[in-house]
């Protein structure tokens, strides 16, 4: 009988762990959803309260603190995708279609992407760390006391910042890019600076770079939304800010490659 | 022995502690006292070389604590209990594990003896059945006595308790008063004691040291505190504030 | 850096002045300049101990448990798409410019074998597994558990640091691998959906050679000893609370991220050289 009963739960276990990760995502989704819908209802017309001098700190510090490390970031990427495409221009010997092949890919696709990890883990990790010692020092909750909606008093502001500088860091990164892509072509491939920036001008399009910037959006709502609620579902002192912080930035790692998937689908 | 000299320590260009000088003879249990973020848990830190100080020097036996390499360091330290203020238990190991990791970190016991060892400190003190448990299972107080155990599982001759009693209730605190009193009796050890509960530690130090704002204000016995008129020393010990809420 | 209250933060002082405006040009090299100082000194203390040290088998196991099979799910997922997503672009762009589709898969494998695949798994892993670790040593540093190892006699660095050391060098090379697999079966799937090509024309090793490989493996290698070390040391480094764990977090995934882009830019730049050295 005790075997019995042993074999059954061991058959059990798989079953369990399957059931409680579904419903442990199924709460997280159900809580994102909330979330966004008490997000649009604060930013209906008739329940506009803005904070003004609060969104432009958000901004401020959003920016500020992300510049230097989205400038290093594309920099880098920029260099690398010219190195990578270089590696089969050389093979084919077609310096024209460099420019074509490392902007493409940057504006489009890599720039976007990485811009948007960088950004996830700078501010959006700082974002779920702040609002996690908040919640798991009761700060939170004393403003729910003073009967003040957290989520217009403090997601908002930030929400807005997030989106907007997400876009304007992914403009100044693929510019940046664009720049690191073109002195690595000349220094480390050999492949004149002009010849770059015309095979730029002449075969990428406006599309390409209205493609990247719409993904840009996208992804600095997810993670304006992502970092937000879990920070505001911190639980457990230092540890737990910790958990949410990680929670965080896989969340929003993960919503970026799907969003990303998405949109590719639907713009093709 | 423990002879701290001059010891001055820095946080982000502000004195934290300012020229500290201390003499704990063998045998002596001290107490440290004084307000909150006046500097007591850095110090204990300073004197067992967590922490560097910027100026000054600290003697265990004669030995310049940070002048020490790594290993010199790791051998002192066998010779050091220190019971810490948030417990400080290894969430990732069970009680058992936790009391028995400095005995293997020694490397010169058998896993028998750890285990009659870690056996015989579960029952001094009191709890006999709780090996498998892990820390965040406990209460605080349950926590406080696993981590005395730890601290004492290799028999040092120095002991250093930072707050030994700290959040716990009166029943619970004596309890903790009495294994730091059978220590002190038992095994006639060197210790350090913070604490908030002047009446509890009178019980168990035989000299006091107060510190005020990263100062040493005050350092004699029991008796000499009592005829002590330093304003800050008399209220601390008699538990007072007369000024409205202590500027 | 920044109070928890941002209902009310200070404002920072603006620049009063030509040293002030010095100053606030040159803090920001002093701090990456102590970072990067503290990183490299984790590094050898990581190295000796790894050399002197005991080996802690269980230690090993349990981290390559939490690095490895933890992050077997997200990997997928993210690389997946990834996949997906690259062979939809450059699908469609090999269709308008030359309208064939028989180099998509070995280009393909090659591509994520020289970068994607090492690059994006290792963000991947710099994301779930740095802000992990740090965010556990950090709060071991808080709760003073770094203290009580060091009172008794065990050196965090050897205690702590080189069992995740080993563990992430070892995974980040299993998981690139996996890595590869998982991204390429996407793409194949991608291309017969929406391209109806054949799986057994996408499959195509003809590409490869063995500096792909070789790239991919030291790149995988590189960020393996880089994330590890990087997180590691955010976490010691905590003060304060859980502020400053969720600080050490942050720090964790920016610090390690940049690292493996930073790498990443070093190895292609040393590859390309020796390709055309060898060419």
């Amino acid at each position: 009988m005790g075997s019995m009963h042993r074999l059954a739960s061991k058959i059990q276990r798989p079953f369990h762990l399957l059931g409680s990760r579904l419903m442990e995502w199924a709460h997280h989704i159900g809580g994102l959803v909330l979330l966004i819908w008490h997000i649009f209802l604060c930013l209906m017309p008739w329940n506009w309260d803005f904070d003004g001098p609060e969104i432009w700190r958000n901004m401020y510090r959003v920016g500020v603190q992300s510049f230097p490390i989205v400038v290093v970031t594309a920099i880098l990427v920029g260099a690398i995708m010219v190195i990578q495409s270089g590696l089969y221009i050389e093979q084919y010997q077609a310096h024209g279609l460099l420019g074509w092949g490392a902007g493409y890919s940057i504006l489009r696709e890599v720039g976007p992407i990485l811009i948007g990890l960088m950004f996830s883990g700078r501010v959006g990790a700082n974002n779920t760390a702040e609002l996690g010692t908040m919640k798991v020092t009761d700060q939170i909750d004393a403003l729910r006391a003073l009967a003040i909606d957290p989520v217009a008093y403090l997601v908002i502001p930030r929400f807005l910042a997030m989106i907007v500088m997400m876009f304007l860091l992914v403009v100044v990164g693929n510019f940046t890019a664009l720049v690191g892509g073109a002195i690595t072509s000349q220094y480390l491939l050999g492949v004149d600076m002009m010849l770059f920036y015309q095979s730029i001008i002449s075969y990428v399009l406006l599309d390409d770079l209205w493609h990247g910037l719409i993904k840009s959006v996208c992804f600095g709502f997810a993670i304006a939304v992502i970092s937000c609620y879990f920070g505001l579902s911190t639980r457990g002192g230092a540890v737990g800010v910790g958990r949410s912080v990680n929670a965080s930035v896989v969340g929003s790692a993960i919503a970026i490659f799907v969003i990303d998937f998405v949109i590719v689908y639907l713009a093709s | 022995m423990i002879r701290v000299e001059n010891i001055t320590k820095f946080h982000q260009g502000r004195p934290v502690l300012q020229d500290i000088s201390l003499t704990i003879g063998e045998g002596t249990n001290l107490g440290l006292i004084g307000p909150g973020g006046s500097g007591k848990s850095l110090l204990l830190k300073i004197i067992c070389g967590l922490v560097t100080p910027e100026e000054g020097k600290v003697f265990i036996d004669d030995i310049d604590v940070h002048q020490l390499s790594v290993q010199e360091l790791a051998d002192l330290r066998f010779r050091i209990g220190m019971l810490f203020q948030n417990y400080a238990l290894f969430d990732f190991m069970n009680v058992g594990e936790n009391i028995a990791f400095p005995l293997r970190q020694a490397g010169t016991y058998s896993e028998a003896e750890i285990a009659k060892l870690v056996k015989e400190a579960l029952i001094d003190i009191s709890l006999p059945n709780i090996a498998h448990l892990f820390p965040n299972e406990l209460s605080g107080g349950m926590k406080k006595r696993v981590s005395f155990a730890r601290a004492v599982i290799r028999q040092p001759p120095i002991l250093f308790y930072d707050d030994p009693t700290a959040g716990l209730d009166p029943v619970t605190s004596s309890k903790i008063f009495i294994l730091l009193q059978k220590m002190k009796e038992e095994r006639g050890v060197t210790s350090v004691t913070i604490s908030h509960d002047i009446e509890g530690i009178k019980g168990i130090c035989d000299r006091f040291a107060l510190i005020d704002e990263g100062k040493l204000v005050f350092n004699g016995t029991p008796e000499e505190i009592e005829a002590c008129h330093i304003p800050v020393v008399e209220k601390f010990w008699q538990g007072y504030s007369d000024d409205e809420l202590g500027t | 850096m920044d109070a928890p209250t941002t209902t009310s933060p200070q404002p920072r002082r603006e620049p009063t002045n030509f040293r002030e405006f010095l100053g606030a040009i040159g803090r920001p090299f002093v701090e990456v300049g102590g970072t990067v100082r503290g990183i490299f000194s984790v590094f050898g203390l990581t190295l000796y101990y790894l050399v002197r040290g005991r080996t802690r088998w269980k230690a090993i196991f349990e981290q390559l448990h939490e690095v490895g099979n933890r992050s077997v799910v997200f990997i997928a997922v993210t690389l997946g798409f990834l996949g997906a997503i690259l062979i939809y672009l450059a699908g469609f762009q090999a269709l308008q410019i030359t309208g064939d589709l028989q180099m998509l898969g070995g280009l393909f494998l090659q591509l994520l074998l020289r970068e994607f695949a090492p690059t994006i798994a290792a963000m991947m892993i710099a994301t779930r597994v740095a802000t992990g670790m740090a965010a556990q040593i950090g709060s071991m540093v808080v709760t003073e558990q770094v203290d009580a190892l060091r009172m008794s006699a065990a050196q965090p660095i050897d205690y702590l640091v080189v069992p995740r050391f080993i563990a992430t060098t070892i995974m980040m090379i299993v998981l690139t691998i996996f890595a590869v697999l998982v991204a390429y079966s996407a793409g194949a799937l991608t291309a017969y959906l929406s391209f109806g090509l054949n799986v057994r024309t996408f499959v195509d090793m003809s590409f490869i050679g063995w500096f792909d490989v070789l790239l991919g493996l030291s790149k995988a290698l590189a960020y393996g000893m880089a994330i590890p070390i990087v997180a590691c040391h955010a976490g010691l480094n905590v003060f304060g609370g859980s502020e400053g764990v969720g600080r050490a977090t942050t720090a964790a995934v920016v610090n390690a991220s940049l690292a493996v882009v930073i790498l990443d830019f070093i190895i292609s730049g040393i590859g390309y050289v020796i390709l055309s050295l060898v060419s």
